[in-house]
Protein backbone atom coordinates (compact mmCIF):
# COMPACT_ATOMS: atom_id res chain seq x y z
CA UNK A 1 0.00 0.00 0.00
CA UNK A 2 2.73 2.15 0.91
CA UNK A 3 3.84 2.08 -2.85
CA UNK A 4 0.32 2.93 -4.12
CA UNK A 5 0.69 6.50 -1.23
CA UNK A 6 3.77 7.39 -2.65
CA UNK A 7 2.41 7.04 -6.65
CA UNK A 8 -0.81 8.91 -5.77
CA UNK A 9 1.14 11.74 -4.24
CA UNK A 10 3.10 11.49 -7.18
CA UNK A 11 0.26 12.39 -9.35
CA UNK A 12 0.97 8.65 -11.02
CA UNK A 13 -2.28 7.32 -10.55
CA UNK A 14 -5.54 6.95 -12.72
CA UNK A 15 -8.58 8.43 -11.89
CA UNK A 16 -9.86 5.08 -10.52
CA UNK A 17 -6.83 3.83 -9.04
CA UNK A 18 -6.62 7.01 -6.93
CA UNK A 19 -9.84 6.39 -5.66
CA UNK A 20 -9.00 3.10 -4.39
CA UNK A 21 -5.62 4.12 -3.37
CA UNK A 22 -7.62 6.96 -1.28
CA UNK A 23 -10.18 5.12 -0.22
CA UNK A 24 -7.62 2.52 1.35
CA UNK A 25 -5.62 5.38 3.12
CA UNK A 26 -8.76 7.28 5.00
CA UNK A 27 -9.27 3.52 6.25
CA UNK A 28 -6.30 2.47 7.83
CA UNK A 29 -4.46 4.39 10.87
CA UNK A 30 -1.26 3.35 9.59
CA UNK A 31 -1.71 4.18 5.91
CA UNK A 32 -2.54 7.71 7.31
CA UNK A 33 0.38 7.73 9.46
CA UNK A 34 2.09 6.87 6.05
CA UNK A 35 0.74 9.80 4.01
CA UNK A 36 1.79 12.32 6.75
CA UNK A 37 5.10 11.16 6.99
CA UNK A 38 5.48 11.03 3.26
CA UNK A 39 4.14 14.68 3.22
CA UNK A 40 6.05 15.93 6.23
CA UNK A 41 9.40 14.31 4.47
CA UNK A 42 8.81 15.87 0.96
CA UNK A 43 7.64 19.26 2.46
CA UNK A 44 11.11 19.32 4.36
CA UNK A 45 13.08 18.16 1.32
CA UNK A 46 11.18 20.90 -0.22
CA UNK A 47 11.65 23.31 2.56
CA UNK A 48 8.10 23.64 3.15
CA UNK A 49 7.87 21.82 6.30
CA UNK A 50 5.12 23.74 9.39
CA UNK A 51 6.57 25.97 11.70
CA UNK A 52 6.37 23.31 14.25
CA UNK A 53 6.06 19.75 13.39
CA UNK A 54 3.39 18.03 15.66
CA UNK A 55 4.15 15.06 15.00
CA UNK A 56 2.71 11.42 16.59
CA UNK A 57 5.58 9.53 18.46
CA UNK A 58 5.30 7.03 15.66
CA UNK A 59 6.19 9.25 13.21
CA UNK A 60 9.47 9.79 14.89
CA UNK A 61 9.96 5.72 14.81
CA UNK A 62 9.15 5.57 10.86
CA UNK A 63 11.35 8.77 10.58
CA UNK A 64 13.84 7.22 11.83
CA UNK A 65 13.33 3.66 9.95
CA UNK A 66 13.56 5.41 6.59
CA UNK A 67 16.52 4.96 4.39
CA UNK A 68 18.90 7.98 4.01
CA UNK A 69 19.44 9.02 0.92
CA UNK A 70 21.63 11.67 1.52
CA UNK A 71 23.60 11.35 4.20
CA UNK A 72 25.53 8.24 6.18
CA UNK A 73 22.88 6.68 8.89
CA UNK A 74 22.76 8.51 11.95
CA UNK A 75 21.50 7.42 14.81
CA UNK A 76 19.21 10.38 15.63
CA UNK A 77 16.19 10.23 17.67
CA UNK A 78 18.09 7.90 20.31
CA UNK A 79 18.32 10.83 22.60
CA UNK A 80 16.08 13.66 23.91
CA UNK A 81 18.39 15.89 22.28
CA UNK A 82 17.68 14.01 19.30
CA UNK A 83 14.18 14.78 19.52
CA UNK A 84 15.06 18.61 20.34
CA UNK A 85 17.40 19.08 17.40
CA UNK A 86 14.13 17.64 15.07
CA UNK A 87 12.48 20.63 16.37
CA UNK A 88 15.09 22.96 15.68
CA UNK A 89 15.01 21.49 12.55
CA UNK A 90 11.58 21.70 12.03
CA UNK A 91 11.87 25.33 12.54
CA UNK A 92 14.68 25.90 10.12
CA UNK A 93 12.89 23.95 7.82
CA UNK A 94 10.29 26.50 7.58
CA UNK A 95 11.98 29.40 7.09
CA UNK A 96 14.44 27.91 4.01
CA UNK A 97 16.53 25.34 4.40
CA UNK A 98 20.44 26.63 4.12
CA UNK A 99 21.94 26.50 0.47
CA UNK A 100 25.59 26.30 0.54
CA UNK A 101 27.75 25.14 -2.46
CA UNK A 102 30.98 23.68 -1.84
CA UNK A 103 33.62 25.06 -4.26
CA UNK A 104 37.29 23.85 -5.01
CA UNK A 105 39.43 26.43 -7.06
CA UNK A 106 36.09 27.70 -8.63
CA UNK A 107 33.84 24.22 -9.49
CA UNK A 108 31.51 22.83 -8.12
CA UNK A 109 33.36 20.21 -5.03
CA UNK A 110 32.85 16.63 -5.36
CA UNK A 111 34.24 15.00 -2.60
CA UNK A 112 33.86 17.59 0.12
CA UNK A 113 30.25 18.10 -0.89
CA UNK A 114 27.94 19.53 1.83
CA UNK A 115 23.36 19.15 1.36
CA UNK A 116 20.72 21.04 2.13
CA UNK A 117 19.06 19.72 5.44
CA UNK A 118 17.29 21.02 7.66
CA UNK A 119 19.58 21.33 10.49
CA UNK A 120 21.47 23.87 8.28
CA UNK A 121 24.87 21.73 6.72
CA UNK A 122 24.71 18.39 6.78
CA UNK A 123 27.96 16.69 5.60
CA UNK A 124 27.13 13.79 2.93
CA UNK A 125 28.87 11.07 2.03
CA UNK A 126 32.87 11.22 1.42
CA UNK A 127 33.13 9.82 -2.26
CA UNK A 128 36.44 10.75 -2.31
CA UNK A 129 39.52 11.06 -0.12
CA UNK A 130 38.72 14.93 1.10
CA UNK A 131 37.36 14.77 4.41
CA UNK A 132 33.26 16.92 4.00
CA UNK A 133 33.24 20.10 4.56
CA UNK A 134 31.95 20.37 7.98
CA UNK A 135 30.96 24.56 9.14
CA UNK A 136 28.86 23.52 12.09
CA UNK A 137 31.18 23.97 15.10
CA UNK A 138 33.52 27.01 13.41
CA UNK A 139 29.93 29.17 12.86
CA UNK A 140 28.91 28.09 16.64
CA UNK A 141 32.43 29.57 17.55
CA UNK A 142 32.63 32.49 15.45
CA UNK A 143 29.30 34.31 15.71
CA UNK A 144 27.91 32.74 19.29
CA UNK A 145 24.47 33.23 18.63
CA UNK A 146 21.82 30.83 18.75
CA UNK A 147 21.63 28.50 16.00
CA UNK A 148 20.16 24.85 15.27
CA UNK A 149 24.52 23.81 15.81
CA UNK A 150 24.53 25.59 19.35
CA UNK A 151 21.37 23.16 20.45
CA UNK A 152 23.23 20.37 19.05
CA UNK A 153 26.38 21.07 21.54
CA UNK A 154 24.28 22.11 24.48
CA UNK A 155 22.47 18.78 24.12
CA UNK A 156 25.60 16.74 23.90
CA UNK A 157 26.56 18.03 26.54
CA UNK A 158 23.57 17.74 28.96
CA UNK A 159 23.68 13.78 27.37
CA UNK A 160 26.84 13.69 28.37
CA UNK A 161 26.62 14.58 31.95
CA UNK A 162 23.18 12.08 32.30
CA UNK A 163 25.15 9.30 31.14
CA UNK B 1 50.59 77.31 -18.85
CA UNK B 2 47.17 78.25 -18.14
CA UNK B 3 43.74 76.47 -19.51
CA UNK B 4 41.40 78.45 -21.42
CA UNK B 5 38.55 78.91 -19.50
CA UNK B 6 35.26 79.36 -21.52
CA UNK B 7 33.28 81.91 -21.31
CA UNK B 8 31.11 82.18 -18.14
CA UNK B 9 33.44 79.49 -17.24
CA UNK B 10 34.89 81.25 -13.81
CA UNK B 11 31.48 81.59 -12.42
CA UNK B 12 31.92 77.54 -12.30
CA UNK B 13 34.50 77.43 -9.96
CA UNK B 14 33.02 79.15 -6.78
CA UNK B 15 30.56 76.28 -7.55
CA UNK B 16 32.59 73.67 -7.97
CA UNK B 17 34.45 74.94 -4.50
CA UNK B 18 31.17 74.62 -2.87
CA UNK B 19 30.22 71.37 -4.35
CA UNK B 20 33.66 69.94 -3.14
CA UNK B 21 33.03 71.84 0.44
CA UNK B 22 29.47 69.63 0.90
CA UNK B 23 30.83 66.96 -0.37
CA UNK B 24 33.37 66.99 2.57
CA UNK B 25 29.99 67.82 4.72
CA UNK B 26 28.11 65.53 3.61
CA UNK B 27 30.96 62.80 4.50
CA UNK B 28 31.06 64.41 7.76
CA UNK B 29 27.52 64.44 8.36
CA UNK B 30 27.72 60.45 7.27
CA UNK B 31 29.83 59.78 9.97
CA UNK B 32 28.35 61.80 12.25
CA UNK B 33 25.43 59.97 11.62
CA UNK B 34 27.35 56.75 12.07
CA UNK B 35 28.66 57.33 15.28
CA UNK B 36 25.30 57.80 16.67
CA UNK B 37 23.91 54.44 15.69
CA UNK B 38 27.02 52.58 16.84
CA UNK B 39 26.44 54.81 20.46
CA UNK B 40 22.63 54.61 20.56
CA UNK B 41 22.83 50.18 19.99
CA UNK B 42 24.51 50.63 23.38
CA UNK B 43 23.48 53.28 25.32
CA UNK B 44 19.75 53.99 24.51
CA UNK B 45 16.89 51.74 25.79
CA UNK B 46 14.71 49.41 23.18
CA UNK B 47 12.33 46.82 22.85
CA UNK B 48 11.01 44.89 20.39
CA UNK B 49 11.22 41.81 17.21
CA UNK B 50 13.07 41.95 14.46
CA UNK B 51 13.33 39.82 11.32
CA UNK B 52 16.74 38.67 9.89
CA UNK B 53 17.22 37.29 6.69
CA UNK B 54 21.08 35.77 5.81
CA UNK B 55 21.34 33.82 2.54
CA UNK B 56 17.87 31.72 2.45
CA UNK B 57 17.81 31.27 6.46
CA UNK B 58 15.55 33.75 8.15
CA UNK B 59 14.69 34.05 11.62
CA UNK B 60 12.40 36.77 13.93
CA UNK B 61 14.43 37.56 17.68
CA UNK B 62 12.71 39.48 20.18
CA UNK B 63 15.28 41.76 22.01
CA UNK B 64 15.19 44.10 25.04
CA UNK B 65 18.21 46.36 25.43
CA UNK B 66 18.26 48.73 28.54
CA UNK B 67 21.68 50.64 29.66
CA UNK B 68 22.18 51.59 33.34
CA UNK B 69 24.76 53.73 34.59
CA UNK B 70 28.11 51.91 32.67
CA UNK B 71 26.15 48.36 32.39
CA UNK B 72 24.10 47.45 29.63
CA UNK B 73 21.63 45.07 30.06
CA UNK B 74 20.41 42.74 26.96
CA UNK B 75 17.87 40.40 26.68
CA UNK B 76 17.53 38.13 23.64
CA UNK B 77 15.01 35.66 22.45
CA UNK B 78 14.94 33.65 19.35
CA UNK B 79 11.23 33.29 18.07
CA UNK B 80 11.88 30.12 15.74
CA UNK B 81 13.05 26.67 16.85
CA UNK B 82 13.11 25.31 20.61
CA UNK B 83 13.10 27.72 23.53
CA UNK B 84 16.41 29.27 24.33
CA UNK B 85 17.02 32.96 26.10
CA UNK B 86 20.37 34.80 26.26
CA UNK B 87 20.56 37.62 28.96
CA UNK B 88 23.36 39.79 28.28
CA UNK B 89 25.14 41.74 31.05
CA UNK B 90 28.00 43.78 29.15
CA UNK B 91 30.21 41.08 27.88
CA UNK B 92 28.87 38.30 30.02
CA UNK B 93 26.00 36.10 28.20
CA UNK B 94 23.90 33.62 29.91
CA UNK B 95 22.13 31.40 27.76
CA UNK B 96 19.00 29.51 28.81
CA UNK B 97 18.51 26.11 27.28
CA UNK B 98 15.29 25.15 29.43
CA UNK B 99 14.92 22.32 27.24
CA UNK B 100 18.64 20.68 28.42
CA UNK B 101 18.06 22.46 31.80
CA UNK B 102 21.46 24.31 30.99
CA UNK B 103 22.83 27.76 31.31
CA UNK B 104 25.63 28.24 29.16
CA UNK B 105 28.04 30.93 30.25
CA UNK B 106 29.80 32.70 27.64
CA UNK B 107 31.99 36.02 27.01
CA UNK B 108 31.02 37.66 24.39
CA UNK B 109 33.55 37.80 21.58
CA UNK B 110 31.70 38.34 17.97
CA UNK B 111 28.43 37.87 18.86
CA UNK B 112 26.52 41.22 17.62
CA UNK B 113 23.25 41.12 18.08
CA UNK B 114 20.84 43.64 15.71
CA UNK B 115 21.09 46.89 15.68
CA UNK B 116 24.61 46.81 17.90
CA UNK B 117 25.61 44.62 14.58
CA UNK B 118 28.62 47.13 13.99
CA UNK B 119 31.74 46.46 16.49
CA UNK B 120 32.38 48.82 18.95
CA UNK B 121 34.81 51.18 16.06
CA UNK B 122 35.16 54.08 15.89
CA UNK B 123 33.53 55.88 12.47
CA UNK B 124 37.44 56.91 11.19
CA UNK B 125 38.12 53.10 11.59
CA UNK B 126 35.25 52.55 8.99
CA UNK B 127 35.79 55.37 7.24
CA UNK B 128 39.26 53.69 6.25
CA UNK B 129 37.39 51.28 4.59
CA UNK B 130 34.42 52.22 3.30
CA UNK B 131 33.09 55.42 1.42
CA UNK B 132 30.46 57.00 4.28
CA UNK B 133 27.26 58.72 2.57
CA UNK B 134 23.92 59.87 3.51
CA UNK B 135 21.15 58.63 1.56
CA UNK B 136 17.38 58.89 1.61
CA UNK B 137 14.99 59.22 4.49
CA UNK B 138 11.94 57.18 5.46
CA UNK B 139 9.52 56.38 7.55
CA UNK B 140 9.62 53.24 9.25
CA UNK B 141 7.59 52.07 11.57
CA UNK B 142 6.12 55.26 12.69
CA UNK B 143 9.74 56.45 13.39
CA UNK B 144 11.64 59.11 10.79
CA UNK B 145 15.06 57.22 10.04
CA UNK B 146 17.87 58.30 7.79
CA UNK B 147 20.07 56.06 5.45
CA UNK B 148 23.67 55.92 5.85
CA UNK B 149 25.43 54.12 3.15
CA UNK B 150 29.06 52.25 3.70
CA UNK B 151 30.66 51.67 0.17
CA UNK B 152 33.81 49.60 0.23
CA UNK B 153 36.64 51.47 -0.92
CA UNK B 154 37.95 47.86 -2.67
CA UNK B 155 36.35 44.32 -3.63
CA UNK B 156 37.32 43.13 0.04
CA UNK B 157 34.21 43.83 1.93
CA UNK B 158 30.35 44.46 1.58
CA UNK B 159 28.71 47.51 1.27
CA UNK B 160 26.12 48.09 3.86
CA UNK B 161 23.25 50.63 4.37
CA UNK B 162 21.87 51.23 7.94
CA UNK B 163 18.61 53.10 8.39
CA UNK B 164 18.79 55.44 11.75
CA UNK B 165 16.18 56.69 13.75
CA UNK B 166 16.31 60.38 13.50
CA UNK B 167 16.36 61.27 16.79
CA UNK B 168 18.25 58.66 18.97
CA UNK B 169 20.34 56.98 16.28
CA UNK B 170 19.45 53.55 16.87
CA UNK B 171 19.38 51.28 13.51
CA UNK B 172 15.92 50.11 12.87
CA UNK B 173 16.97 48.53 9.60
CA UNK B 174 20.22 46.90 7.99
CA UNK B 175 21.23 45.86 4.55
CA UNK B 176 24.50 44.21 3.40
CA UNK B 177 25.37 43.96 -0.64
CA UNK B 178 27.12 42.19 -2.72
CA UNK B 179 29.30 43.48 -5.19
CA UNK B 180 26.49 43.10 -7.55
CA UNK B 181 24.26 45.44 -5.27
CA UNK B 182 22.12 42.53 -4.13
CA UNK B 183 20.66 42.37 -0.62
CA UNK B 184 22.57 39.40 1.30
CA UNK B 185 21.54 40.24 4.22
CA UNK B 186 19.07 42.31 6.44
CA UNK B 187 17.30 43.02 9.62
CA UNK B 188 14.33 45.05 10.16
CA UNK B 189 12.25 45.86 13.05
CA UNK B 190 8.72 44.33 12.90
CA UNK B 191 7.99 46.22 16.36
CA UNK B 192 9.97 48.19 18.40
CA UNK B 193 9.24 50.31 21.69
CA UNK B 194 12.00 53.21 22.69
CA UNK B 195 13.13 54.78 25.58
CA UNK B 196 10.99 54.96 28.81
CA UNK B 197 8.33 52.56 27.11
CA UNK B 198 11.28 50.48 28.11
CA UNK B 199 10.47 48.54 31.75
CA UNK B 200 13.32 47.52 33.40
CA UNK B 201 11.72 43.89 33.69
CA UNK B 202 11.91 43.40 30.08
CA UNK B 203 16.23 42.66 30.19
CA UNK B 204 15.14 39.89 32.89
CA UNK B 205 15.27 36.67 32.00
CA UNK B 206 11.70 35.05 31.44
CA UNK B 207 12.76 31.63 31.81
CA UNK B 208 14.51 31.17 34.78
CA UNK B 209 12.00 30.26 37.03
CA UNK B 210 10.88 27.50 34.26
CA UNK B 211 13.27 25.16 35.42
CA UNK B 212 14.08 24.26 39.22
CA UNK B 213 17.16 22.96 39.02
CA UNK B 214 19.52 24.18 36.28
CA UNK B 215 22.60 22.99 35.30
CA UNK B 216 25.58 25.56 34.61
CA UNK B 217 28.15 24.99 31.64
CA UNK B 218 30.87 27.47 32.22
CA UNK B 219 32.81 25.36 29.66
CA UNK B 220 32.11 28.67 26.88
CA UNK B 221 33.34 31.56 29.55
CA UNK B 222 36.77 29.77 30.24
CA UNK B 223 37.36 29.40 27.14
CA UNK B 224 36.85 33.18 25.75
CA UNK B 225 39.65 34.38 27.51
CA UNK B 226 42.10 35.93 25.16
CA UNK B 227 45.65 33.87 24.94
CA UNK B 228 48.56 34.10 23.06
CA UNK B 229 48.15 31.25 20.15
CA UNK B 230 51.82 31.09 19.10
CA UNK B 231 49.89 32.07 15.07
CA UNK B 232 49.38 35.30 13.22
CA UNK B 233 48.30 36.70 9.77
CA UNK B 234 51.09 38.05 7.81
CA UNK B 235 48.87 39.77 5.16
CA UNK B 236 45.60 40.45 6.35
CA UNK B 237 43.62 42.99 4.02
CA UNK B 238 43.88 46.91 4.28
CA UNK B 239 41.94 47.55 7.47
CA UNK B 240 41.36 44.58 9.39
CA UNK B 241 42.82 44.20 12.20
CA UNK B 242 42.97 41.32 15.10
CA UNK B 243 40.88 41.94 17.98
CA UNK B 244 41.41 39.17 19.86
CA UNK B 245 42.86 35.27 19.85
CA UNK B 246 41.88 32.59 21.97
CA UNK B 247 42.18 28.53 22.25
CA UNK B 248 39.01 26.49 22.33
CA UNK B 249 37.76 23.47 22.37
CA UNK B 250 35.50 21.85 19.62
CA UNK B 251 33.69 18.68 19.13
CA UNK B 252 35.20 16.11 18.08
CA UNK B 253 38.92 17.48 17.92
CA UNK B 254 41.25 15.61 20.49
CA UNK B 255 43.36 18.99 20.73
CA UNK B 256 42.17 22.79 21.12
CA UNK B 257 41.83 24.79 18.46
CA UNK B 258 43.29 28.32 18.13
CA UNK B 259 40.94 31.36 16.85
CA UNK B 260 41.78 34.73 15.92
CA UNK B 261 38.98 37.31 15.59
CA UNK B 262 39.60 40.10 12.98
CA UNK B 263 37.52 43.14 11.81
CA UNK B 264 37.46 45.84 9.69
CA UNK B 265 34.87 47.57 12.31
CA UNK B 266 32.07 46.64 9.71
CA UNK B 267 32.89 42.98 9.01
CA UNK B 268 34.84 40.36 11.07
CA UNK B 269 36.37 37.00 10.25
CA UNK B 270 37.48 34.29 12.53
CA UNK B 271 40.88 32.18 11.74
CA UNK B 272 40.57 28.75 13.10
CA UNK B 273 44.04 26.76 13.09
CA UNK B 274 44.40 23.27 14.02
CA UNK B 275 46.01 19.80 13.35
CA UNK B 276 44.86 18.45 9.92
CA UNK B 277 44.72 15.10 10.79
CA UNK B 278 40.70 14.61 11.03
CA UNK B 279 41.19 12.89 8.43
CA UNK B 280 43.86 14.99 7.16
CA UNK B 281 42.79 17.57 3.89
CA UNK B 282 44.85 18.15 1.04
CA UNK B 283 42.96 20.61 -1.08
CA UNK B 284 41.37 23.44 -0.35
CA UNK B 285 37.90 23.95 -0.41
CA UNK B 286 35.04 26.70 0.45
CA UNK B 287 31.57 27.94 0.86
CA UNK B 288 29.47 31.10 0.75
CA UNK B 289 25.90 31.40 1.97
CA UNK B 290 24.54 34.88 2.03
CA UNK B 291 26.95 37.21 3.96
CA UNK B 292 29.32 34.06 5.27
CA UNK B 293 31.95 32.36 3.40
CA UNK B 294 33.47 29.62 4.87
CA UNK B 295 37.29 28.69 3.36
CA UNK B 296 39.83 26.01 4.22
CA UNK B 297 43.57 25.51 3.89
CA UNK B 298 45.80 22.73 4.47
CA UNK B 299 49.07 23.85 5.57
CA UNK B 300 50.91 21.26 6.27
CA UNK B 301 50.29 19.62 8.90
CA UNK B 302 47.76 21.98 10.67
CA UNK B 303 44.53 23.42 8.70
CA UNK B 304 43.61 26.85 8.45
CA UNK B 305 39.93 27.63 7.93
CA UNK B 306 38.39 31.35 8.11
CA UNK B 307 35.06 32.07 8.73
CA UNK B 308 33.67 35.44 8.26
CA UNK B 309 31.05 37.92 6.44
CA UNK B 310 33.62 39.20 3.72
CA UNK B 311 33.95 37.70 0.18
CA UNK B 312 36.05 34.39 -0.26
CA UNK B 313 38.77 36.24 -1.40
CA UNK B 314 39.26 37.94 1.81
CA UNK B 315 38.66 35.06 3.23
CA UNK B 316 41.52 33.18 1.07
CA UNK B 317 44.05 35.96 1.76
CA UNK B 318 43.44 35.59 5.23
CA UNK B 319 44.07 31.83 5.34
CA UNK B 320 47.08 31.96 3.29
CA UNK B 321 49.02 33.83 5.02
CA UNK B 322 48.49 32.27 8.62
CA UNK B 323 52.15 31.84 9.87
CA UNK B 324 53.97 31.17 13.21
CA UNK B 325 54.43 33.96 14.95
CA UNK B 326 58.59 34.62 15.18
Amino acid sequence: MTHEISSLMDGELGPQEAGQALQACCGSEEHKRTWYLYHVIGDSMRGQAPRRLALPSGVLDSLKAQPTVLAPRRKLMDTTFARVSLAAAASVATVGVVGWMGTQGGQVADEGVVARNATGLQPVANTRTQPVLDVQDYLVAHRQIPSPELYRQVNNRAAARAR
Amino acid sequence: MSFPVPRGGRRWIPALALGVACGAHAADDAATWLQRAIQSAHSASYSGIYAHSNGDRTSAVRISHVTVGSEEHERIEPLDGPPLEIVRRNDEMFCYFPDAKTIRLDRRVTAHFFPAILPASSPEAIAASYDLKLGKTESALGFDCQWIRLEPRDGLRYAQSLCAETRSGLVVRAKTFNAQNQVIEQYTFTELKMGSQVARNDVKSIFEARVKRWVTDAQPREEAKSVDTGWTVNDPPAGFRKVTELRRSLPGRTAPVSQLVYTDGVASMSVFIEPNNTPPRTQEASTEDGTTTFFVHPQGDMLVSVLGEVPLATAQQMARSVARRP
